[in-house]
C-alpha cells in the first residue's frame, strides 16, 4: 500500500501546487486574493461549497456515528443539510442584497456597517474564532491520529497535523481563495469517489443491499430506528442539531462567503440544489460503512473501526485513495476555515486590512498554529465536536439574520444578548452552567430564546 | 404577487415537510416496519423528505429569484 499512497498522494500534492501557481498568476490584486474575483460559476461554486461543507467528519465521523447511533445518522445530516440548502435561497438572496449595497470585507465588517455598531463585528469574530479553530483542529487530529495507526513507524500524530498544516498553508498562502476554490474542486470529486468505492467494497462483502439490514437487524435492531441502541438521536437532539446546521451559512463565515462570491442570483440558487443533491450522494454510503461496522466491528475503538473499514478491508490502491481523500477533506474545510478567519480580521481592520495583505497572512498563520496546538489536546469525537462548533456559531444566527434583513440599524439590544447567549453556551460546555434548562437541552433553549429576542428586536425598531 | 404566493406556498410545505420529520409519523420509536427496499420506515422515509426539500430548493429558487435574474 505504501507504493500506491506515494504515488496518490505525490500526484495529489503537486496538482494541488499546479493549481495554487496557477492561481497566482491570475491574482491582480488584493481583493483577487481574498475573494477569488467574485465571479465563480456553478460548478466551482457548488464543488468549493460542498467540499468545504463536508469535512473529515464526513469520513470518518459519519461512518463511526451511523455505527454507533444507526440509521437516525441521516436525519442528522443528510436532513439538515436539505433544509440548509432551503434556507441558502432565501438568505443568500438578502445577503447579495446587503453586499451590493455595502461591500464586502468578511461577516464581521458586515454587521458592523449593518448595525453601525463595531461590537456587533467583535462579538460574531469571537464567535467564530472560539468554535471554528477547535473545528479545524479537531480535523486535523483524526485525520492524523488515524495516520499514526495506520503507519506507527512513520510519524507521530503531531507530525502528521504539522504536515497537514504545512501544506494546506503553503498552497492557499501561494495562490488565495481562487487556489483554495480549484483545490475544493479536486478536493470534493476526491472525496466522492473514495466513499463510494468503499461503501460499494463494503455492501459486496456484506452481499448486498437486502442482506445488509438484514444482518444489521440481527446484530443490532436498534440501529435501525431512532433513537438508536444508546438513545442519542431523538426529537430533541435532533431539533438542535437540525438549526445548528441550518445556520452554518448563515454564521460560518467560509459558506457566507461561498454565496457572496457566486456570479449572480441563478449560480447561486443552482448551487443550492446541486449542494443538496451532493449531500445526499455524499452521506449515503456513509450510512452503508457504518452498518458494515456494526455487522463486522459492533465493538472496536474508533481507530480500530476506521483503520479496518478505510484501509485494511480495502485495496490496497484504494486503502491509498481513502488516505489521500481524508487529507482532502481535512484540507478543503480547514483552509477555508482559516482564510475567511483571515478575511474576518480584514474587515476588522478597516483600511489597514485592505492596504496590505500581510497582517491578515501573518494572522492566518497565527490561527493555523492555534489549531495545530489545540490539536494536540482535543477529543477523538469528531462528529460531537462539530456539531459543538456547528451550535457554538449558530448563536450568531439571528445577530447576523436580523442585522442583513433590517434596512436600517437594529441598535444595541441584539447585540448584548447574542454576548450573553454566547457566553451562556461556552459555560454550559465547560460544565459550569447546566447542559439542560428544565427539559430542554441548553443548545435548543438558547437558539430558540436568541430567535425570539431577535424577533421582538425587529418588531420594536422597524 | 403570484410569485410571491407560490413562494409562500413553498416555504409553508418545507416547513412543514421538516416538522414532520420530527414527529412519531417520521421517528416512530423503536418501528422498522414497513420497509421499502429492504430499508427501514425512518430511513427510507426521511431519504423520501430530504429529497422533496432539495426539489422545493429547486422550485423556490425559480420562484424567489426569478425576478433578480
Amino acid at each position: 500500500m505504501l507504493k500506491w499512497l506515494l504515488i496518490v498522494g505525490t500526484i495529489y500534492i503537486a496538482i494541488l501546487f499546479y493549481l495554487s501557481w496557477r492561481s497566482r498568476q491570475r491574482n491582480k490584486s488584493n481583493e483577487d486574493f481574498m475573494m477569488a474575483g467574485s465571479n465563480i460559476g456553478l460548478i466551482l461554486g457548488f464543488m468549493t461549497f460542498a467540499a468545504t461543507l463536508f469535512s473529515t467528519f464526513t469520513l470518518m465521523g459519519m461512518p463511526d456515528f451511523s455505527r454507533t447511533h444507526g440509521i437516525g445518522a441521516w436525519i442528522f445530516l443528510a436532513f439538515s443539510d436539505a433544509g440548509m440548502v432551503f434556507l441558502i435561497v432565501w438568505f443568500g438572496f438578502h445577503l447579495r442584497k446587503q453586499v451590493a449595497q455595502k461591500g464586502f470585507k468578511g461577516m464581521s465588517g458586515l454587521l458592523q456597517s449593518c448595525y453601525k455598531n463595531k461590537w456587533a463585528g467583535y462579538i460574531y469574530f469571537l464567535a467564530v474564532f472560539i468554535f471554528l479553530v477547535p473545528y479545524v483542529a479537531i480535523q486535523i487530529r483524526g485525520v492524523a491520529i488515524f495516520l499514526e495507526q495506520a503507519f506507527p513507524a512513520a510519524l507521530p500524530a503531531w507530525g502528521w497535523s504539522l504536515f497537514i498544516v504545512v501544506i494546506m498553508l503553503l498552497y492557499s498562502e501561494f495562490g488565495g481563495l481562487k487556489a483554495i476554490i480549484y483545490a475544493d474542486f479536486m478536493q470534493g470529486t476526491m472525496l466522492l469517489i473514495v466513499v463510494w468505492v468503499i461503501a460499494v467494497t463494503c455492501l459486496n462483502y456484506l452481499g448486498g443491499w437486502a442482506e445488509m439490514f438484514t444482518q444489521v437487524e440481527v446484530a443490532n435492531a436498534a440501529l435501525l430506528s431512532t433513537p438508536g441502541p444508546k438513545g442519542l438521536l431523538n426529537a430533541q437532539f435532533l431539533i438542535a442539531s437540525f438549526l445548528a446546521i441550518l445556520m452554518i451559512p448563515v454564521t460560518q463565515p467560509q459558506l457566507s462567503t461561498r454565496l457572496v462570491i457566486m456570479k449572480d442570483f441563478k449560480a447561486m440558487r443552482r448551487m443550492a440544489v446541486a449542494v443538496g443533491t451532493f449531500a445526499m450522494l455524499v452521506i449515503f454510503p456513509t450510512i452503508i460503512i457504518g452498518m458494515y461496522g456494526a455487522i463486522r466491528y459492533p465493538d472496536a475503538s474508533v481507530p480500530e473501526f476506521l483503520g479496518q473499514v478505510l484501509l485494511r478491508d480495502q485495496p490496497a490502491f484504494i486503502a491509498a485513495a481513502a488516505i489521500i481523500g481524508l487529507f482532502a477533506a481535512a484540507m478543503s474545510t480547514s483552509d477555508s476555515q482559516l482564510f475567511a478567519m483571515g478575511n474576518e480580521l480584514r474587515g476588522l481592520l478597516g483600511h489597514k486590512g485592505s492596504d496590505s495583505l500581510l497582517p491578515i497572512r501573518i494572522a492566518i498563520i497565527s490561527f493555523a498554529v492555534a489549531a495545530l496546538l489545540f490539536s494536540l489536546f482535543s477529543s477523538d469525537q469528531l462528529v460531537l465536536l462539530a456539531r459543538i462548533s456547528f451550535a457554538g456559531t449558530a448563536m450568531m444566527g439571528p445577530l447576523v439574520i436580523l442585522g442583513i434583513l433590517s434596512k436600517k440599524p437594529m441598535g444595541w439590544f441584539m447585540v448584548i444578548v447574542s454576548g450573553l447567549g454566547l457566553a451562556a453556551f461556552v459555560l454550559s460546555q465547560a460544565g459550569v452552567l447546566p447542559g439542560m434548562v428544565g427539559p430542554f437541552r441548553m443548545d435548543l433553549f438558547l437558539m430558540v430564546a436568541l430567535a425570539i429576542a431577535g424577533f421582538g428586536n425587529y418588531l420594536v425598531r422597524k | 404577487m403570484k410569485q410571491k404566493i407560490y413562494w409562500r406556498i413553498t416555504v409553508i410545505a418545507a416547513v412543514l415537510l421538516i416538522l414532520l420529520t420530527f414527529t412519531p409519523i417520521v421517528m416512530p420509536a423503536g418501528k422498522i416496519e414497513p420497509k421499502l427496499f429492504s430499508m427501514p420506515y425512518t430511513l427510507w422515509m426521511s431519504m423520501l423528505i430530504t429529497i422533496i426539500l432539495v426539489v422545493l430548493t429547486y422550485i423556490g429558487g425559480r420562484i424567489y429569484l426569478k425576478d433578480e435574474e
